[in-house]
């Protein structure tokens, strides 16, 4: 192998590294401060791509990706907003409510899925990319569109932190993931605060599924991916710190990518969740932090 | 100790035996391949729902690679029957054995963790055997799967042909063999200790139930069923591809898991039919099915969390209460001649603040006694005495409600102790009894000690087949001899042979002689039973017991020599028999209900116990 090969593949790790971080990140958030798993996260990547490739499809050209970009993060704030209420509150009290949040986020990603299928058809899409030229990058050719999502991921990311530590409602978020009863002893709306959380989410998977969707093609199921990759992120690094996933992401990408070269297409996925398992036993907490619950 | 009857003396037994011959007779009715087909499906998903809920419901452990074990079933038997060659009976018998050792390796990381990582985990496994399927594709076809899977044959006979007949009657057996083994599995020691593990861990380990074993077991055990459905669809469909990892067949397995409700088998087998059959006859609605089926999940989850097994125990819980309440409004009526010439006096209805009863009241008398019968029983229990004491004393007797001819009351506030102890308060200000003396059979002997209890005015306390308790619940094991018939007095529904068991038990004399007595037993409303018995915890037993030791109200113990249920020793214990009360005054040859079996010699040593105040 090349020093020209090493060097793309190592970027294109990078860059599914970048992807996977805004994707584990929008899981984590959801984890760490409404204790659940969201399971139609990957629904919400596939459903963020389909509104933004609509959009693109009516409106051409960059100002088109950004407008596209826009209204698909923006319209899935407000479903992962409203979802909060049909999805989750109900069962806040349940002492089974991983489980019962399990089963209906699950049913809500096929709904997801199945409306997409309705909506859009089984057949595959892509959205056109704004910038299509590439730059050499130390000998290895790389698309200048790839440098601008991890710019925008990694910008998004640095975002979501400032909002979550600056800004009283992400504050307020915070205190409320920390401590549920104090936060609503202080007059917080708890509720209103989770489903603003569950928005955000919704929101960074839309942001990673329009990217996915202009880097690959789509299609209705094509979320089940990301949603695996995600669990995996989260579960090797933790969610100690907001950064935990992130540095994850970043491992998971080029493992990712660098066992796909070597070991092959079937063996990557395989390589990952025995990865897994094999955090699961020794640090259960992940590999980049102790065992905690905060954002 | 656990009260197991046997099934056929169960309340399930009748329903279980119509569903089940109908089953076998259904395909002399329904003859076309399709609706065959649909319940041979169904009987795949309950088998797989069912053994799911023994490590989801009953074990706690939220497995998701439950579906692995299906799948291991389905390949084990494509390479054994295709691959390899070997006879397809054979490879079916063969596929727990696979399945049981996924569940073994399952089990090591598992121990290790806890609630969600436990999901995560075999969520994560799953995907690794998917990825090992995929990936050896020249035994597994890799992600086009295998087709032409050999066929379930006996001697020349193609268990496919004429409509399917042969694989329904596998399927339907498989289906029963895995009831049949669960339900007998739950009442076993080994299912003891799988809810106790998930009840209170800690407690469980305690008293010896090893985590790592039981955990193992639960998995292993879980096992077994599923990869012989998953053989069996192999053979079925002849398919075998990796379609069984997808999202599709967990969702329908776990929502038919928890459309029935967890902990419950029966649950599944009925949501079963419920889910796959829905999902059958929406079978040419493509997406719109998946949608219909996702939302009805979400509803269930949403409203009912219970399932539908809840859902039916709360309905037959209301044909119940409807049932025991009209036959309390007919009895009233038109056995109110038979409870007269019984009693000596006519009763009537009185409101209270916890709903009206029915009272007999002689009216005449200095001093007031008031009787409280037990559990499950009627005023009518102290017929004897009514007879007997009359000259004497002011007699006041009467039903509780939801018992004998008081009509029902509402569960969550009227059936408890403190509510029982406040009726006797109302009815001694309605009908002014002044400072009686208080008597109060079995459960009635708590609700005359709560009354006691709570200050109300009383002149002396007298209790019989009750041991007092000084904390819940440590001390009922030690105030009573564990036998299978307590447990049936917190039961809500009792089978009609458990009826006779209870009524056999506490009333002591035969149905011939005591029929009024007997119907009681019949007509009490369940939810009384249970509602008293949950409620036994909020009770303030410390302010029961001062009462006790303080001796400020005389009390004593009377209580039969034959009483089943009652620990004498305990009942000796210097604690509960201050200089005051005496040693308890134990009656020969009678059982819990002294008054009943040897009135006269009752009547002798309680009028005694009046008399010395």
């Amino acid at each position: 192998m090349g020093f020209e090969a090493f060097t793309f593949i190592l970027m294109s790790g990078i860059l599914l590294g970048g992807l996977y971080a805004l994707m584990a990140t929008g899981l984590a958030v959801v984890w760490t401060t409404l204790g659940v798993f969201n399971f139609a996260h990957g629904a919400f990547v596939t459903l963020g791509a389909y509104m933004a490739w609509q959009v693109s499809q009516s409106v051409a050209g960059g100002f088109g990706f950004l407008i596209a970009v826009a209204t698909s993060v923006t319209v899935m704030f407000c479903l992962g907003f409203v979802l909060h209420f049909a999805l989750i509150k109900p069962f806040e009290r349940n002492q089974n409510v991983v489980l019962l949040a399990v089963v209906s986020t699950l049913a809500a990603a096929s709904i997801i899925e199945n409306a997409v299928l309705l909506n859009w058809g089984p057949r595959d899409k892509q959205i056109a990319p704004p910038i299509t030229s590439k730059i050499d990058f130390f000998g290895a050719s790389i698309n200048t569109f790839d440098f601008v999502i991890l710019g925008i991921a990694l910008f998004a990311l640095f975002g979501l932190a400032l909002f979550l530590r600056r800004t009283t409602v992400g504050r307020t978020l915070r205190a409320a993931a920390q401590n549920r009863e104090a936060a609503e002893l202080m007059g917080l709306n708890v509720p209103k605060l989770f489903a603003i959380t569950l928005g955000l989410s919704a929101a960074t998977a839309a942001l990673a599924g329009v990217f996915v969707g202009s880097l690959r093609f789509i299609n209705p199921t094509f979320g089940a991916d990301p949603l695996m990759k995600s669990l995996i992120v989260v579960i090797l690094g933790g969610v100690a710190r907001f950064t935990s996933p992130i540095y994850a992401a970043f491992v998971v990408g080029i493992v990712e990518s660098f066992s796909a070269y070597f070991l092959g297409l079937y063996w990557s996925p395989a390589l990952l969740f025995a990865m897994m398992i094999a955090v699961l036993l020794i640090k259960p907490e992940g590999l980049f932090g102790h065992r905690s619950k905060t954002l | 100790m656990k009260y197991a009857p046997p099934f056929q003396r169960t309340n399930g037994f009748l329903p279980v035996l119509i569903v089940f011959v109908i089953l076998l007779l259904a395909p002399f009715v329904v003859t076309e391949t399709y609706s065959r087909h649909t319940l041979i499906i169904v009987f795949i998903y309950a088998v797989l729902a069912s053994n799911w809920d023994l490590s989801l419901g009953y074990g706690g452990i939220v497995n998701f690679a439950h579906l692995g074990f299906f799948a291991i079933g389905l390949y084990t038997y494509a390479i054994f029957a295709k691959v390899i060659g070997i006879d397809p009976w054979l490879a079916l018998l063969l596929t727990p054995l696979f399945a049981v050792g996924f569940a073994i390796l399952l089990a090591i990381p598992i121990l290790r963790l806890e609630g969600i990582y436990v999901i995560l985990v075999t969520i994560a496994a799953t995907q690794l055997l998917q990825q090992i399927v995929v990936s050896q594709s020249t035994y597994t076809g890799g992600t086009s799967g295998m087709v032409l899977l050999p066929r379930l044959t006996i001697g020349d006979y193609n268990l496919s042909s004429d409509n399917r007949i042969g694989y329904y009657y596998v399927a339907l057996g498989l289906m029963a063999a895995s009831t049949f083994f669960l339900y007998k599995l739950e009442r076993s020691a080994v299912g003891r200790a799988i809810k106790a593990l998930r009840d209170n861990k800690y407690y469980a380990i305690s008293r010896g139930v090893s985590e790592a074993r039981t955990r193992l077991l639960t998995l292993s055990l879980s096992a077994i069923f599923p990869a012989l459905a998953g053989g069996f669809y192999g053979s079925y469909l002849r398919v075998a591809s990796p379609d069984v990892f997808g999202l599709g067949f967990l969702t329908t397995a776990l929502s038919v898991l928890l459309l029935g409700g967890v902990a419950t088998i029966w649950g599944s087998l009925i949501a079963a039919f419920v889910v796959v059959g829905l999902s059958q006859l929406l079978a040419d609605y493509g997406a719109w099915r998946n949608i219909s089926i996702a939302l009805v999940i979400i509803g269930v989850v949403v409203v009912y969390p219970g399932g539908l097994y809840a859902a039916l125990q709360e309905i037959w819980s209301g044909f119940d209460r409807a049932k025991t309440n009209l036959i309390a409004a007919f009895r009233r009526k038109a056995g109110a001649a038979d409870r007269a010439r019984a009693m000596g006096i006519r009763d009537q209805l009185i409101e209270t603040s916890h709903g009206k009863v029915s009272v007999c009241d002689t009216r005449s008398g200095e001093q007031t006694i008031i009787f409280i019968h037990g559990n499950s029983s009627c005023k009518e229990a102290f017929r004897h005495q009514f007879h007997a004491l009359r000259d004497q004393y002011r007699l006041v007797a009467f039903d509780l409600p939801g018992h004998g001819v008081s009509p029902n009351a509402d569960p969550e506030k009227d059936y408890n102790l403190a509510a029982y102890a406040q009726i006797v308060r109302d009815l001694v200000d309605r009908l002014k009894l002044g400072t009686p003396v208080v008597f109060g059979w079995s459960l009635g002997g708590y609700v005359a000690l709560e009354y006691a209890a709570a200050g109300n005015p009383i002149s002396a306390l007298a209790i019989c087949g009750t041991s007092p308790v000084r904390t819940y619940p440590d001390d009922i094991p030690k105030g009573y001899i564990a036998s299978p018939h307590m447990e049936l007095a917190g039961k809500r529904f009792h089978s009609p042979f458990e009826k006779g068991q209870y009524a056999k038990h506490t009333i002591g004399l035969p149905k011939q002689s005591e029929p009024i007595l007997w119907q009681a037993v019949w007509r009490t409303d369940g939810q009384a039973r249970e509602q008293a018995f949950a409620k036994l915890k909020t009770t303030n037993w410390q302010r029961q017991m001062r009462v006790i030791r303080e001796g400020s109200v005389p009390f004593t113990m009377i209580n039969g020599s034959k009483d089943p249920f009652i620990n004498h020793t305990y009942c000796a214990s210097p604690e509960f028999n201050t200089a005051a009360s005496g040693k308890p005054i134990t009656l020969d040859g009678v059982g819990h209900a002294t008054f009943l079996e040897g009135p006269e010699g009752f009547n002798a040593v309680f009028r005694r116990f009046i008399q010395q105040q």
